[in-house]
This record gives structure tokens, sequence and C-alpha cells, in this order.
């Protein structure tokens, strides 16, 4: 579904990713770990056409993406939910949501999107009329994921959703993801926290320095050595 | 207690510094830069409104309706031509500094430096009892509240209003879920110009009209949004009212001195709420 072949992100003359392949197919769980500035949220940029592709190619179901508008991609069914949630401070989660769902014309299945939302995220219910920046730090992810949901993502891919977290909201983020995943939803992780990567995805990208160093099934990196001891701290 | 033709003066002013403060505010959330020629739209809106009555013969409402559209599109062609060329905070302001002075200039070029007036429109009185008020006064008034409601309406409950928020609270998540923030903020400078533009036109009955008179208004305008806080809409009200109503008030009693008293106090304010009344709570 999503095939990213040796591309390159630079900014400015600081290169954020070298060289990166990797494939993700129609319902895969995959998560991409590594340490702070190692090009993580830089990959999802360039799949979400923020950040420029300088090199190599991004493919999306057989098609060119790299070098489209951000509205343009995300009209396609790819959707980031960017790393420190990024609500709209000053709007009402009721508002967020309908950002969300910006570029949807189809009021019928914007009210689907919204009950499922409701299902996963019961809290939100009560908070729609509350403004982003009043919401809890786990409310405010929540509502972020839900803003996610609303733009009808065939390709969901989270930034650090566990950052900021306490360990039990982690454990309930981490449920409802799987959730999103077992719904259809094809997702990509982006992580510090490796353990929670590699317990939820089913393939997982270690990336060190801009570039890719590992690669493999979750179940065969939590054995690697290497894995272990730089990312598990085993 | 200062009489009633001082209040009056005192919601005109007012009246002006809110539209003038409106355009500036929006253009500030959504560009992060300030405007400084914005007080040569609300010049330029008044020499082409006068114009498009006594030349052209068009109705006032109309040519004013007008002037806003083609102001709204100068505006913007600014914008496209010289501002997005530039970057850096410094460059724009320098940009928008040297704009004050070619749109004076070549007003100055087209118009003449000599006064004129529109006084002929909306002539008489509004009497009521012990005092009468001019229509042109009150055009004035009502026309900031007709601007004030429909600002709040375009921006609360409508899809362009919403993207203009959510450009001006997180670009980057509102262009990730589709907001094209270059188109909006080309239509926020629009928007401001109008705003501006619109001002200048509704004044333009009531004061002398030359190339030169965008100025007052726009110094008044910056400190109304210093005063309500940097990005809030209804900061840029309370602070276009606070001025408004002192500087008439203390004009009535100390005349020349009022403006001296008038900005000593915007200093003392500022230093007590660097953040002015509102914050940056708009947006």
């Amino acid at each position: 579904m999503l095939e990213l072949r040796s591309i390159l992100v630079k900014y400015g003359k600081t290169v954020a990713v070298r060289k990166l392949s990797l494939s993700v197919n129609k319902g895969d769980f995959i998560t991409i770990l590594g340490a702070n500035g190692a090009g993580k949220s830089s990959t999802l940029n360039a799949i979400s056409g923020i950040a420029k592709v300088r090199a190599g190619e991004i493919d999306y179901k057989g098609e060119k993406i790299n070098g489209l508008k951000p509205g343009t991609i995300a009209a396609k069914g790819i959707i980031q939910i960017p790393e420190g949630r990024r609500l709209f401070p000053l709007m009402t989660v009721e508002e967020n949501l309908k950002m969300g769902a910006y570029l949807q014309n189809d009021k019928r299945r914007i009210s689907e999107a919204l009950e499922k939302v409701f299902i996963l995220f019961p809290v939100l219910k009560e908070k729609m009329r509350a403004k982003g920046r009043e919401l809890s730090g786990g409310q405010q992810q929540m509502a972020a994921i839900a803003r996610g949901l609303m733009a009808l993502p065939e390709l969901l891919m989270f930034d650090e959703p566990s950052l900021g977290l306490s360990p039990l909201l982690r454990q309930q983020l981490a449920e409802k993801i799987k959730e999103i995943n077992r719904d259809g939803v094809t997702v990509i992780l982006v992580e510090q926290n490796a353990r929670l990567g590699l317990m939820l995805a089913n393939y997982g990208y270690v990336l060190e320095n801009g570039e890719l160093t590992i690669q493999g099934k979750t179940s065969d990196l939590m054995l690697d050595d290497n894995v272990k001891k730089a990312y598990l701290g085993v | 207690m200062p009489p009633a033709g001082i209040w009056i003066d005192a919601l005109v002013q007012s009246s002006t510094y809110i539209t003038m403060a409106f355009g500036m505010v929006l253009v500030f959330s959504i560009l992060g830069i300030l405007n400084w020629a914005h007080g040569q739209y609300y010049m330029l809106g008044a020499v082409v409104v006068f114009y498009g009555v006594t030349a052209a013969g068009v109705p006032f409402p109309i040519s004013m309706l007008i002037t806003g559209l083609i102001i709204a599109g100068l505006g913007m062609l600014v914008k496209k031509v010289l501002i997005d060329r530039v970057s850096g905070d410094l460059y724009v302001g320098a940009v928008t500094l040297a704009l004050i002075f070619f749109l004076e200039g070549l007003a100055s070029m087209l118009f003449g430096m000599q006064d004129k007036g529109l006084a002929n429109v909306m002539p008489g009185n509004m009497d009521l009892g012990s005092f009468s008020v001019s229509y042109q006064k009150i055009a004035v008034v009502s026309f900031t509240l007709v601007v004030m409601i429909a600002m709040y309406i375009v921006l609360n409950r409508t899809k362009v209003g919403l993207s203009i928020r959510a450009a001006a609270q997180e670009p980057r998540a509102a262009s990730l879920y589709g907001v094209r923030v270059d188109r909006v903020s080309l239509i926020v400078m629009g928007i401001g110009c109008a705003l501006a533009a619109w001002a200048g036109c509704i004044m333009a009955p009531v004061y002398a009209i030359n190339p030169f008179i965008g100025r007052i208004p726009m110094i008044f305008s910056l400190l109304a949004i210093v005063i309500g806080g940097l990005g809030s809409l209804s900061g840029a009200i309370i602070g276009g009212l606070i001025l408004g109503f002192l500087n008439s008030v203390m004009t009535y009693y100390i005349s020349y001195y009022s403006e001296v008293v008038l900005f000593v106090l915007v200093i003392i304010l500022l230093l007590v709420r660097p953040q002015g009344l509102f914050g940056a709570a708009l947006k």
C-alpha cells in the first residue's frame, strides 16, 4: 500500500533521513523506533508532505505522492496525528473534530465516524464544548486521535502518542490503537518507547541517525541483542 | 461631565479604531506580521470612495462596497508580489513601511495634497431632544456594529472562519488536515485590507480627505490591539473603546495634552500587563 524507496530528507544542510526504504501493506501495524533525532518524525512528515523529499520516491497504492500538497495527501486517506497532539487550543473539541473532517463532504460518513469516535472515547462526548487547552493530557491525546479518525484514515500515523502519559494511560492508549488497527485501519506507530512499539506492532524498523539499521518482525526484534541493549535497557 | 457630543465623538473614534484594528489583528494572527501600511489602505479607501461618488456618480453605499473589493484586491496583490517574496520579519516590516510612503506618494500624485470632502453624502441630523447627532456619525457606529457581527459569524459559523482560526492556532496541524494555509493567509490579507478601506470609506463624509489621513488611525489601532492583547479580536474592541473614549474626553478637558497623557497611560498599562488586557486570546 505504502512504499518508501530510498528517500532523503534534509533541513538546510542537516540530513534527517537518508536512503530509507520501507513498505507497508494494507492492515499492517508497523512501528518505527529510534532515539530522539533519529529521523522518525521526519519520515512521517515526508509521507504527509510537510517535509520535502529531496531524493527517492514515496508511492501510495502505486501512485507517486511525494511532491503533493499535505491536503492532497490527507485526502487520499493518509493521516498523521502529530507529536505533542497539536490540538487547536482555542477551539472546542467539537470544532477540533470538525477540523479533522475538513476535507470530507459526505455528511453521513462524517456522522458515522463521529459515532465510532464516541464508542472508542466515550469521555469526549461530555467534553465536546471544552476548549482544546482545557483538556487533561490524556484527554488531549484522545481528542487528537479522534480528530485523526474524523479524517476517515486508511493509513493512520501516530507520532509519539505515549509522550507525557502516565503508565496507566499509556496502557489504555495502546488498547485503543490496537482497536483502531483491528477495525481495518493500517497503522504506523513512531515511538521512543520501544517496548510499547514492539508490543503493539507486527513489524518494526529501527532508525539511527537517519538511517535504517535493523528491521524485522517485532517478535524477532524483541529477542535481538542490539535492540535489547540499545532500546529495551536489558 | 462632558457634553453628549463628546461621548458621540468618542464612539465614532472608537469605531474607526476597532474596524481598522480587526484587520490588523487578523493579518497578524495568520501571517505573523504587522502590516505597517494598514493606515494607507484606510486612506486609499477614502480616496477611492470619494472618486466613486464624485467622479463616477456611483451611490455611496455601492461605491463603498466596490472600494472594499478593489482595496482587498490591491492588498492581495501586494502580498503576492512583495510580501511573499521577502523572508524574515524585519524585511517584511521594512517592505510594508516602505509601502506607506509609496502609497502616500502615489495618492499625492493622482489626488493632490489638498483636503477634499464628501460632506454632502448623508447630510442632516437626528434630533435626540437635548442634542442632535449627524446621520454620518450614526452610519459610522452602525457600520462598525455590522462589521463586528459579521466577523463573529464568519469566524465562528463558517468553514472559511474555521480554517482561518485553525491556521492561526496551529498552522502545521491545519495543513495536515487539508487547510491551504497559503490560501487562507491570502484571503485574510484581503479581508484585512477591505476592513481598513471600509473604515476609510465610512469616515470619508465625517473628516477631510487627503493622502496623509491614514497615519493617525494606524497608530491608534496599533495601540488598541497592543492594549487589548495582540491576536485578540475582543481585545481589539475593548482597546479601541478605551482609546476612543479616553482620547475624546481628555481632549475636552486638556486639549493638546491629552495625547501625552494617553500614551503615558498606555505605557503604564503595558508595564503592569505586558501581554495586554486579553493576552493572545482570540485567534
